[in-house]
């Protein structure tokens, strides 16, 4: 297990470098992102096991999220407090940004790159829309998807990701309880929507890797629950008659975490692996027995457990890179862990 | 500031239910029919002091279904409760036969519930819950009590010797005045507040009856025989038409009510003037799955969303909607804020005040029609009673909320939806 310290900032989110084996991206606030600056660190794990720190943005807010550019190795954006969006080229020995993007009208809380078309990537805002941008167009977003459903208090929308399958799909989360499923093909891009946890924030998302109608939710409920988005019917059709009522079923539910899941992804090298971090200190890998085809689909799930943290785990990835299953995360115990989740 | 209830929220997890969510219409919701009263009259002098319960309860069933689509087959009807608090046995036969007198058919099975005060409004959970469930499809949630039948040094139960050795036990036997007297003496309510919350109750009364709000919740009762003095030999019995409340009186001041001596305790605050009214009155609510309601072709006026009973000190019953209220809301995340109409009934102006402040509602949403001390409070009937009112005040898509205290300790309390 290796470790670096945040001092005085807290992780939000990690992420490892689609270019380099030894690179990886950290966003953090000051004050647990409740008021204050916010710090974007680039690391790298050097070959003694030592995480050492390359560079550090300072900047005005809180930071909530960061990604990696897909097409670029050296660009990187991060979500900020204040709504706006920043870029920095870690090969420019500047501590500005090359570029910034203002017009969400709220904290901005997450970013994700297209895996796909690589020249685009996404954010979602506590302002209820979710924007896709591209660093070929800086002076605007190329499209604002809306996500908020008139009458609740809180519209924000927690998470987005793109389909790693599909160019043009992408999901977002929101504490309205809703997913939404978006097709950039479509007229009406929301080509699906459902109450995912039957009414209660869900504040993560991912697609599976293997399985392109897969994907995973995270909620407050303490659960993660695991859709096959062809098996939730009607969910768009608000018809009194249509007999919807409230949340559809899920393939597989994944219950242990004592507190809300704050991130779930899925293995970039297993159909059946995810991790997931949670308020309740813990960092878990779990096995997804609906992933086989055959007689082990009646095994329980499996969940292993990394308990290093001390406080909320904010973020984590799955390395990409050498062995499988190697992982990352950050909390609020201003600590970010690189360990091997099949050790555990 | 934001950020941190955000995560707060987060960690919390409240169930994050909008109003839209409660105001949407789905198939299984369980939705309001029809709900009526008939008219309340004082217990002892008003026109329905020597009608028995029973036959009250039957002239009040006859019109309640008149008022159905003509083509509405009671026999659809899939389950009867009555709330009754004071006949023998909650008047389980007597009722029974009013039902079946009335026009429900036998196949339609009937029980009675007494839960003191509340029980009319725990028939109309009884029946939403067996709705819910799916045991039924439709069913009908009556209340009916005549104080004047039985009202009385009767009325008050026998506790036996052993359970008054009980301290705890013993307060169930604690009269409902003296309650309000210890609610007054433990917060301090002063005899003037209580006069004023209560000539305001006789205020909005008269204003509303003036204006003849309550006509359309009002099913006219017609009496045969009708005698003032029963005993009179030389009066002749008369057929009336009961259209109108018997309680409301014009011009009641808080000094006016000032002048009434204490009922309950020398020096006390509770008089006969800050307290509910003895009263005679019936109440029904139709109850269905509203796919079924849309397949029979009957009209919707709200949605029945849920209920809450919880318990309190025997010996400070009123203070239950203080408590209820709050488990309700916050059971179906919703502010007290978001709510347009509160219906708590007036036990005793002391115990509403408390629980009105307790609760942190503004004065003006409570009792918009005025409340028990103006109307009368017939025990059985009153949950229904103010199910039928509020139905009237709310604005379509509105949230209302009814609420009582209960003797013996306890607070009802439950969600409704005007559609």
């Amino acid at each position: 297990m290796l470790q670096f310290r945040t001092k005085g900032y807290q992780g939000t989110a990690l992420h490892y470098s689609p270019f380099y084996d030894n690179k990886l991206l950290v966003s953090s606030s000051a004050n647990y992102g409740l008021v204050g600056n916010g710090r974007l660190y680039v690391l790298s794990i050097q070959p003694t096991g030592e995480i050492s720190q390359d560079i550090a943005y300072d900047t005005q807010d809180g930071l909530f999220d960061c990604a990696w550019s897909e097409i670029h190795e050296n660009q990187v954006v991060c979500a900020n407090g204040d709504g706006s969006i920043k870029m920095f080229d870690i090969g420019v020995k500047s501590p500005f940004p090359i570029m910034q993007w203002k017009e969400h009208q709220r904290e901005v809380y997450c970013v994700n790159w297209n895996l796909v078309d690589k020249s685009q990537f996404l954010s979602t805002s506590w302002d209820g829309t979710v924007k896709i941008w591209s660093p070929q167009r800086p002076q605007s977003s190329l499209l604002t998807l809306n996500t908020i459903k008139p009458g609740f208090k809180n519209n924000c929308a927690y998470q987005g990701t793109w389909n790693p399958h599909n160019k043009d799909m992408l999901m977002s989360v929101n504490a309205n309880g809703f997913v939404s499923v978006f097709d950039l093909r479509m007229g009406q891009p929301l080509v699906q929507e459902f109450l995912g946890h039957a009414g209660f924030e869900i504040l993560t998302c991912d697609w599976n890797k293997y399985r392109p109608n897969v994907i995973a939710t995270g909620s407050v409920d303490k659960s993660i629950k695991i859709w096959d988005l062809r098996m939730i019917q009607g969910s768009i059709d608000n018809s009194p008659m249509n007999g919807n009522t409230g949340s559809p079923i899920p393939m597989n539910q994944l219950l242990g975490h004592e507190f809300a899941v704050k991130k779930i992804t899925w293995s970039p090298h297993s159909a059946g692996e995810l991790l997931s971090c949670s308020y309740d200190m813990s960092a878990r890998v779990w096995q997804d027995y609906t992933a086989d085809n055959n007689m082990s689909r009646f095994r329980k799930n499996q969940c292993k457990m990394f308990n290093r943290h001390t406080e909320f785990v904010a973020g984590g990835e799955y390395s990409l890179w050498g062995q499988p299953g190697w992982c990352g995360t950050v909390g609020w115990d201003e600590m970010c862990y690189v360990f091997d989740s099949r050790r555990l | 500031m934001e950020r941190l209830n955000q995560i707060k929220d987060q960690i919390t997890a409240p169930f994050a239910q909008s109003q839209e969510t409660l105001t949407s219409k789905k198939s299984d919701d369980v939705v309001i029919i029809s709900a009526y009263r008939t008219p309340i009259t004082k217990g002892g002098k008003g026109y329905f002091k020597d009608v028995k319960s029973d036959e009250l309860l039957y002239r009040f069933l006859v019109e309640f279904l008149a008022k159905l689509p003509s083509d509405f087959n009671p026999g659809k009807i899939g389950d009867v409760s009555v709330g009754n608090v004071l006949n023998k046995g909650a008047g389980a036969t007597e009722f029974r036969a009013a039902c079946l007198a009335a026009g429900i058919p036998y196949s339609t099975p009937f029980s009675v519930i007494n839960r003191q005060c509340s029980s009319s409004l725990t028939t109309v959970n009884d029946i939403a819950n067996k709705i819910k469930v799916g045991q039924i499809e439709v069913g009908l949630a009556l209340g009916i009590e005549s104080m004047s039948q039985f009202y009385g040094p009767g009325a008050i139960a026998d506790i036996s010797d052993v359970l008054k050795k009980d301290k705890e036990a013993a307060k169930c036997g604690i009269p409902m005045g003296i309650t309000n007297e210890n609610i007054a003496a433990k917060y301090t309510l002063s005899r003037e507040d209580q006069d004023k919350f209560a000539a305001e109750s006789y205020q909005k009364a008269e204003k509303a009856l003036k204006q003849g709000l309550f006509k359309e919740e009002i099913l006219p009762i017609t009496i045969d025989s009708y005698k003032e003095d029963p005993d009179d030999e030389d009066e002749k019995p008369q057929k009336v038409t009961v259209d109108t409340d018997g309680g409301p009186r014009a011009n009641v001041t808080a000094q006016s009510l000032g002048k009434i001596r204490a009922a309950f305790k020398k020096d006390g605050t509770t008089t006969a003037g800050n307290s509910s009214q003895v009263s005679d009155g019936a109440s029904g609510v139709l109850l269905a799955k509203r796919s079924t309601a849309e397949k029979l072709g009957l009209p919707i006026i709200g949605k029945y969303i849920d209920f809450v009973a919880v318990g309190v000190p025997p010996e400070i019953m009123g203070v239950g909607p203080g408590y209820a209220i709050p488990e309700l809301l916050t059971k179906n995340g919703v502010n007290v804020s978001d709510v347009a109409v509160f219906e708590i009934n007036e036990a005793f102006a002391g115990q509403a005040i408390w629980s009105i402040n307790k609760v942190g509602i503004d004065y003006n949403k409570v009792n918009p029609r005025g409340g028990a001390i103006a109307l009368g409070h017939p025990l059985g009937a009153t949950g229904g009673r103010q199910v039928a009112t509020i139905m009237r005040e709310l604005k379509t898509g509105e949230i209302g909320v009814t609420s009582m205290c209960i003797g013996t300790g306890m607070g009802a309390a439950a969600l409704f939806v005007k559609e």
